[in-house]
C-alpha cells in the first residue's frame, strides 16, 4: 500500500474543507438534473483541475498518483458525483491529450484554460450505430486544403451541453482501420457544429450529456490533436487516465458510504441492539470494506505501473471492472443497511446506485473489459 | 533486404495464431479485414519502431504503410534507407 507523504496528506486535507460547499444541494440538483455553475466556480478555486499539468501551462505539476489521491478525496467529500464526473471528464478528455500531444499553441489556448477551469472540456467518440465499437465510427473529416471538413454525429458526450471545447474523433481515411481516425480540437462556437439538448439519464444527472452534430464543420489543420491518423493513439493514452481518474473518485465515494454505514450500524438499534451487532448486517459492511480495498489496490497499483511505463492493458481492464462492479454492489448494500430510509431519495443513497451503474458502461462497458482481457489471454481470435 | 518473413511471423503470432505463413498473403489487407484492431495497431507500431529502429513520424501514420505485410516491409525499407546511405 502506498504511504502518502506529509505534502500529499496536506493537499488532501485542504480539499476536504471544500466538501460541504461542493455537496450543497446535491439531492435537489440531481432531481432537477442541473449543472451548477456556482459549484464549478468552487471547483476552480480548489485548484483540483490544475493537479497533473505542467506549471508552464498553469498546472501544479503533481504526479499521476498524487492526482489520483486528491481525486479520491474529491469522491470522499463531494456528494455531487455528477460534478466530480464533469471534473474528471474535463481533465482526462481534453487536458490530458492536449498536454501530451498538443502543440505549444494548443496548450496556450486550451490547457491554460482547462487548468484554470475557464474552459470545460469534453470528448466525442461514441456514435449511434457503433456503440462501444469505436472502430466503426463513420463521422468523417475530409481534407480540403488547410482545413478538414467534419460531417456526422456523436452521442453520449458527457459535458456536451456545457463544454467550451470538444476533442472529436473522426475518420480521415475511409478504409484505414485504426490508422484512419484523427483527433480534432473543436471549439463550441465553430460554424457547422450543433450541440443537442441535454439527454435525460439514469444517474450522474448533474453532469449534463448531449449529442453533437457536424454539418460541413470546417476545422483548421492546426486543430488536429497529435498526428493525422493517430486518433487511436491519442484515445488509448486518454482512456488509461480517464479510467484511473474517474474510478478513483468512485473509491472515495465508496469510502464515504462505508463510513456512513458503519456509523449507522453502530447507532441504529433494532430489537434492543445496534444493527451492526447482527452478523447479517456486519457481513454486508465487511463485504463493502473488502470490495473498497480491492478496488483501491487495483487502481493505485495500475497507476504506479502506468507511471513506470509498464504495459497496463490487462491491469486497467481488471481495475475498471473490479471498481465499477464494487461500486454498484456496495451502493446496493448501503441502501439495504439503511432499509426504508436508504430507499428514500432524501438520504442520497438511492442516487448512489443510479450513479454507480454508469461506471459499468462508460469508459468501455464491463463486457468490453472482459473481451479485452480475453484477447490479451489469446482467446477469441 | 526484405523483412517479410519476420513481419509475417509477428503478425501471425500476435493477431492470427491459427494461420500459417503460407496462408497469409504478403498483400493481405490487415486493416480493412479487421485483423489488426485499435489495440493491435499500437502494438504493431511499437514493434516496428523497436525491432527495426525506425522512428515513425507524423506523415508515416498513413494507413497504407501498415495495410499489409508487404506494405510494412516497404515502409521499413524506405524509412531506413537514409540511415544506410549516411552510414
Amino acid at each position: 500500500m502506498i504511504r502518502w507523504n506529509a505534502d500529499q496528506a496536506e493537499l488532501r486535507e485542504g480539499l476536504a474543507r471544500w466538501g460541504e460547499a461542493l455537496s450543497a444541494g446535491h439531492i435537489e440538483q440531481d432531481e432537477q438534473a442541473t449543472f451548477s455553475w456556482d459549484k464549478w466556480q468552487l471547483i476552480r478555486e480548489t485548484g483540483i483541475l490544475q493537479l497533473p499539468f505542467d506549471e508552464r501551462w498553469g498546472g501544479l505539476g503533481q504526479s499521476l498518483l498524487t492526482t489520483m489521491y486528491l481525486l479520491e478525496g474529491l469522491g470522499e467529500h463531494c456528494r455531487d458525483s455528477g460534478l466530480s464526473f464533469s471534473v474528471t471528464t474535463t481533465m482526462a478528455s481534453t487536458g490530458v491529450p492536449v498536454e501530451k500531444f498538443g502543440t505549444d499553441g494548443q496548450k496556450e489556448r486550451y490547457l491554460t484554460r482547462i487548468c484554470s477551469g475557464e474552459m470545460i472540456g469534453a470528448h466525442a467518440i461514441t456514435e449511434a450505430e457503433g456503440g462501444s465499437d469505436a472502430m466503426a465510427m463513420t463521422t468523417r473529416a475530409v481534407r480540403d486544403g488547410d482545413q478538414f471538413v467534419l460531417d456526422g454525429s456523436k452521442i453520449f458526450v458527457s459535458n456536451g451541453p456545457v463544454a467550451d471545447v470538444f476533442v472529436v474523433y473522426a475518420r480521415t481515411h475511409p478504409d484505414g482501420g485504426p490508422l484512419g481516425v484523427t483527433a480534432f480540437l473543436v471549439d463550441r462556437d465553430t460554424p457547422g457544429l450543433t450541440i443537442g439538448k441535454p439527454t435525460k439519464k439514469m444517474g450522474l444527472r448533474t453532469s449534463p450529456l448531449s449529442e453533437l452534430f457536424f454539418d460541413e464543420c470546417r476545422i483548421p489543420r492546426t486543430q488536429v490533436l497529435g498526428r493525422v491518423g493517430g486518433g487511436f493513439i491519442v484515445l488509448d493514452y486518454v482512456m488509461k487516465r480517464e479510467i484511473l481518474f474517474s474510478f478513483i473518485v468512485n473509491v472515495g465515494e465508496m469510502q464515504h458510504r462505508l463510513d456512513r454505514c458503519l456509523d449507522y450500524a453502530k447507532t441504529r438499534r433494532s430489537f434492543g441492539k445496534p444493527i451492526g451487532s447482527y452478523q447479517s448486517v456486519a457481513n454486508k459492511i465487511v463485504d463493502t470494506k473488502i470490495r473498497l480495498e480491492t478496488a483501491r489496490k487495483w487502481l493505485y497499483d495500475t497507476g504506479e505501473r502506468l507511471a513506470a511505463g509498464e504495459n497496463v492493458t490487462v491491469d486497467l481492464a481488471i481495475a475498471k471492472l473490479v471498481t465499477s462492479e464494487a461500486n454498484v454492489e456496495t451502493s446496493l448494500i448501503a441502501v439495504q443497511i439503511f432499509g426504508g430510509h436508504g430507499y428514500m431519495t432524501e438520504y442520497g443513497l438511492e442516487k448512489d446506485v443510479r450513479n454507480a451503474v454508469a461506471g459499468t458502461i462508460y469508459s468501455g462497458t464491463t463486457e468490453i473489459q472482459y473481451n479485452r482481457i480475453a484477447s490479451m489471454l489469446g482467446l477469441g481470435k | 533486404m526484405s523483412h517479410v518473413g519476420t513481419i509475417k511471423q509477428f503478425v501471425i503470432e500476435e493477431f492470427l495464431p491459427d494461420v500459417t505463413a503460407q496462408e497469409l498473403a504478403d498483400d493481405h489487407d490487415l486493416l480493412s479485414d479487421g485483423v489488426i484492431d485499435s489495440l493491435g495497431v499500437l502494438k504493431l507500431i511499437a514493434w516496428v519502431e523497436d525491432r527495426f529502429e525506425v522512428a515513425i513520424g507524423d506523415a508515416d501514420l498513413d494507413p497504407n504503410n501498415f495495410r499489409s505485410v508487404a506494405a510494412i516491409d516497404a515502409f521499413i525499407a524506405g524509412a531506413r534507407r537514409p540511415e544506410v546511405a549516411g552510414s
